[in-house]
């Protein structure tokens, strides 16, 4: 038999309480090492300001020269005339305009997909559907750009009849798609945290799914469904290059209001197809600027209402 | 009643839904299918000796000794196609007709000065040189046979004039004979309708297969190779069989387009067998063979994206994304630690939330308008770099688009590990600083992973914020990274919108456009199975 010798498990013994050098050394790492965390991520309300601040400060020589209502609510877009004019309005209803149309079609198909996913199908089949979202939301929006301008604009053009295939119909159908996703991924999450009791309770009345449905899961997830509504329209309003690829550029507002084949030109595709023309320093390039601050700011605003109805989904669903 | 209409509205809802997913499905497939297809042809496709000759020229590639005697069996069928049109065209081209007398008088003229004659006779010859310079041109601009024939008729009885004989003036003679031979079985009046037409034939023949063995090599790179691929070579063929007609069938009808045979249009003519010959010996001539050509994503590519493939495109993707992920990845994972870790909901933490929402709402130009503004205008030169659209400008920009991004998914990541680990090590005494680094990073990194590359296939793809800061169509591969680069994303909306080349080469447009998207799509499949596999594994299956 061997002789076991018991060796102490530390060498050293510590005492259990810190001298006053250490424990001053601890506190300081401890809330030096969290003001330095702070400050890291500080960088991203940091960043927030510095975009801010840049965008208006390129956007300020032009504004000051320029009426600020004019540029809001006139129609002529003539940066490069001798006398040039800088209304931004048809820019601004163009950008509306095809976002609103895109919404028309992709709300109720997103909405209804959603309904779809957490309330019809089971958990298994939903997993085979979910990567055809996934793939929809992470295709580039230049590849819908190419698909909008050598496929569906010739297809327009040739099959239906249209005078030009890249019209607001073409961007909307294809901003659309690219909504889809998120409405989708949105709805689908507020309708699902719809706790079960209400709908056992519904169906406990007699009521049939649809009746459910409409009645009571939608009620009670309108504020998510709202969000993703919100959220879909910024997705849309701040697309580039399917717009400037699609849309066909030409500054003007549809008349009839309702005839989507006609061309039409956003703010977002202004900026990215006349910035690479345009020396610094110049009105036009001011006036570049100003509508990105007007971007800025209507989707600072949608993304407030979107987290207001976002906040207001989960203290819902947090009661329940 | 209202009970089966109810159930008819609940079944008809529940169809309803499930034809969204199937619309869904269905535009998914309609947008990648046919992308894939085409660009696939990019780089799977029948190609041919034109194909192997610019891949030899280009780039070093294949056999120049096999290439050789390929373009020796080839060239002897090409040579019988280059014959009839020379054959037909000497009958048919009124102004190179004039133009080779004039200059066979020229020559002539010349020869007489050194022949030692006495003046008087050399004006006499000249005169009469000149004027069967003048019956052949009224010959050849007549569209009257009888005139014709009694022109040809006056310049061949002086074929065995002593002072022909023997000199450049005999030419008049052949040329003469050739063109009475040529035009006895064409319709005079149609010469315009055939010049015209000529003209077109020898286009496609040129666009076929390139410029003659005896032709000076053109400028441009694409005009030097015919067709170098087989379905090209297809659509060329069919250009040169049938052309295309507008015509208006009744007054006020929209003009429609009709096939016209031009086999028909020359029936009786010298030329008309070379579209039969065409047609048949077309392999021959192209000697088509099926390649894979993977060099298409190292290869850079000729003006126009005509020949060659994609390489510094994704060069210059891959090394915009990387110097992306190295800025963001640190803030983001830092961030996203003391967001977890350390944060109280206080107000300084909900301004930083909100902030990282308002960041990921921000439109993808605005970045643009802001990385110009900044980073190219601004903080590049405060230390010193250059003030232009680069490399750095472009990536930076991309890192604050994509921040929200990677503190979103870091954030998720670490809240996953679950809470018995970190307890474990605080048990033992590690400090939270310790337990982080050592317990919960390691856990989380997966995720944290899942993040990068989702991070990677959203930079990847974006167009606008590079636009100005740092993105260009064409250009050399860049030296340094305050230089501008190609990108795929960039390159694909260039191929598709702004390059009027291009068009013509379909099959690079939708092989850019699939290298990016396939590009991406491996991405995200690489980050749902990881981010699976995580999920099992924290769940302790």
């Amino acid at each position: 038999m061997q002789n076991l010798e018991l060796k102490p498990a530390v060498d050293k013994y510590q005492p259990l309480v810190l001298t006053p050098l250490e424990d001053i050394r601890g506190f300081l790492f401890h809330h030096l090492g969290r003001f330095l965390l702070f400050l890291i991520t500080f960088s991203s309300v940091l960043l927030m300001l510095l975009i801010f601040f840049f965008v208006i400060r390129e956007a300020i020589p032009f504004l000051m020269k320029f009426n600020l209502t004019e540029f809001l609510t006139t129609k002529s877009w003539y940066p490069e005339a001798s006398t040039p004019k800088f209304g931004a309005l048809s820019l601004i209803v163009g950008s509306l305009y095809v976002t609103i149309a895109a919404l028309v079609f992709a709300v109720p198909t997103g909405i209804l997909a959603a309904i779809f996913l957490s309330d019809i199908v089971s958990l298994k089949i939903g997993d085979f559907i979910k990567p055809v979202i996934e793939i929809l939301a992470a295709i580039p929006s230049v590849a819908y750009g190419f698909f909008a301008v050598l496929v569906l604009a010739p297809w327009m053009q040739n099959k239906l009849g249209f005078t030009t295939g890249t019209n607001a119909l073409n961007a909307s159908i294809i901003l659309s798609i690219m909504a889809l996703p998120t409405i989708i991924s949105v709805a689908e999450d507020s309708i699902s945290t719809i706790g079960r009791e209400l709908r056992e309770a519904s169906y406990a009345l007699g009521a049939t799914r649809f009746e459910t449905i409409f009645k009571v899961v939608i009620p009670a997830a309108h504020s998510g469904i709202i969000a993703a509504i919100v959220l879909g329209m910024m997705r849309a309003i701040g697309e580039t290059m399917v717009v400037w690829m699609a849309s066909g550029n030409a500054n003007q507002i549809p008349s009839p209001w309702w005839d989507l084949s006609q061309s039409v030109r956003t703010m977002t595709a202004t900026i990215a197809g006349d910035m690479g023309e345009t020396p610094k320093d110049s009105l036009h390039y001011g006036a570049l600027f100003a509508i990105g601050v007007v971007l800025l700011v209507m989707t600072f605003l949608l993304n407030i209402i979107s987290e207001y109805f976002l906040a207001s989904a989960k203290r819902k669903s947090g009661k329940s | 009643m209202r009970h089966i209409i109810r159930r008819i509205t609940d079944k008809a809802f529940t169809i309803l839904t499930g034809t969204s997913v199937v619309l869904l499905t269905s535009v998914l497939l309609i947008i990648l299918g046919p992308m894939v297809w085409r660009g696939a042809k990019a780089v799977i496709f029948k190609d041919t000796i034109e194909f192997r000759k610019m891949q030899l020229d280009l780039y070093n590639r294949g056999n120049s000794e096999a290439l050789k005697i390929e373009t020796s069996e080839t060239e002897s069928f090409r040579r019988t196609v280059y014959k009839i049109v020379d054959d037909f065209k000497h009958g048919i081209d009124t102004e190179e007709l004039i133009d080779k007398s004039k200059q066979i008088y020229r020559q002539f003229g010349k020869e007489l000065r050194y022949r030692g004659i006495t003046g008087k006779q050399y004006q006499k010859i000249r005169s009469l040189a000149r004027d069967l310079r003048g019956r052949l041109q009224a010959a050849f601009e007549s569209n009257d046979k009888k005139i014709i024939k009694e022109n040809i008729d006056y310049v061949l009885q002086y074929r065995k004039n002593k002072y022909f004989v023997d000199t450049t003036a005999a030419e008049f003679f052949t040329l003469a004979e050739d063109f009475y031979k040529t035009i006895e079985n064409i319709d005079l009046n149609k010469r315009q309708e055939y010049t015209a037409s000529l003209q077109q034939i020898e286009e496609v023949i040129f666009q076929l297969l390139g410029p003659r063995p005896d032709e000076p090599l053109p400028a441009l790179t694409m005009e030097r190779y015919g067709a170098t691929r087989w379905d090209l070579a297809q659509k060329l063929l069919d250009n040169l069989l049938w052309s295309q007609q507008w015509i208006q069938q009744e007054a006020g009808q929209p003009l429609t387009k009709i096939r016209v045979s031009r086999a028909e249009q020359f029936a009786g003519t010298k030329l008309e067998p070379l579209f039969g010959y065409v047609e048949n010996n077309l392999a021959k001539m192209l000697k088509p063979e099926y390649t894979f050509y993977w060099q298409y994503f190292i290869d850079d590519s000729t003006p126009g994206h005509y020949f060659g493939g994609v390489g510094p495109e994704i060069l210059g993707t891959l090394l915009l994304t990387l110097l992306a992920m190295l800025f963001v990845f640190p803030l983001g994972v830092i961030s996203a630690a003391y967001l977890v870790e350390c944060a109280s909901d206080n107000i300084a933490v909900r301004i930083i939330r909100m902030c990282i929402n308002t960041l990921a709402g921000v439109p993808s130009i605005v970045f643009g308008l802001f990385g110009l503004a900044f980073f190219v205008l601004f903080f590049i030169p405060l230390f010193g770099g250059p003030s232009k659209p680069c490399i750095l400008a472009a990536s930076m920009t991309l890192a604050v688009l994509t921040l929200p991004v990677m503190i979103r998914a870091s954030e998720e990541a670490i809240r996953s590990v679950p809470q018995t680990y970190k307890e474990a090590s605080l048990g033992l005494g590690a400090s939270r600083f310790r337990t982080f680094v050592k317990v919960t990073l390691p856990a989380a990194l997966p995720g944290i992973l899942t993040g990068v590359i989702l991070s990677i296939s959203r930079v990847a793809g974006e167009t606008a914020p590079i636009l100005f800061t740092g993105a260009v169509a064409l250009g050399p591969l860049p030296k340094s990274l305050f230089d501008p680069t190609r990108t795929l994303s960039y390159g694909s909306y260039d191929i598709a919108v702004g390059d009027r080349l291009a068009m013509m080469v379909p099959h690079n447009q939708y092989g850019m456009v699939v290298t990016l998207v396939l590009l991406i799509l491996s991405l995200n499949a690489i980050a749902i199975v990881l981010r699976a596999r995580v999920f099992r594994r924290l769940r302790g299956e």
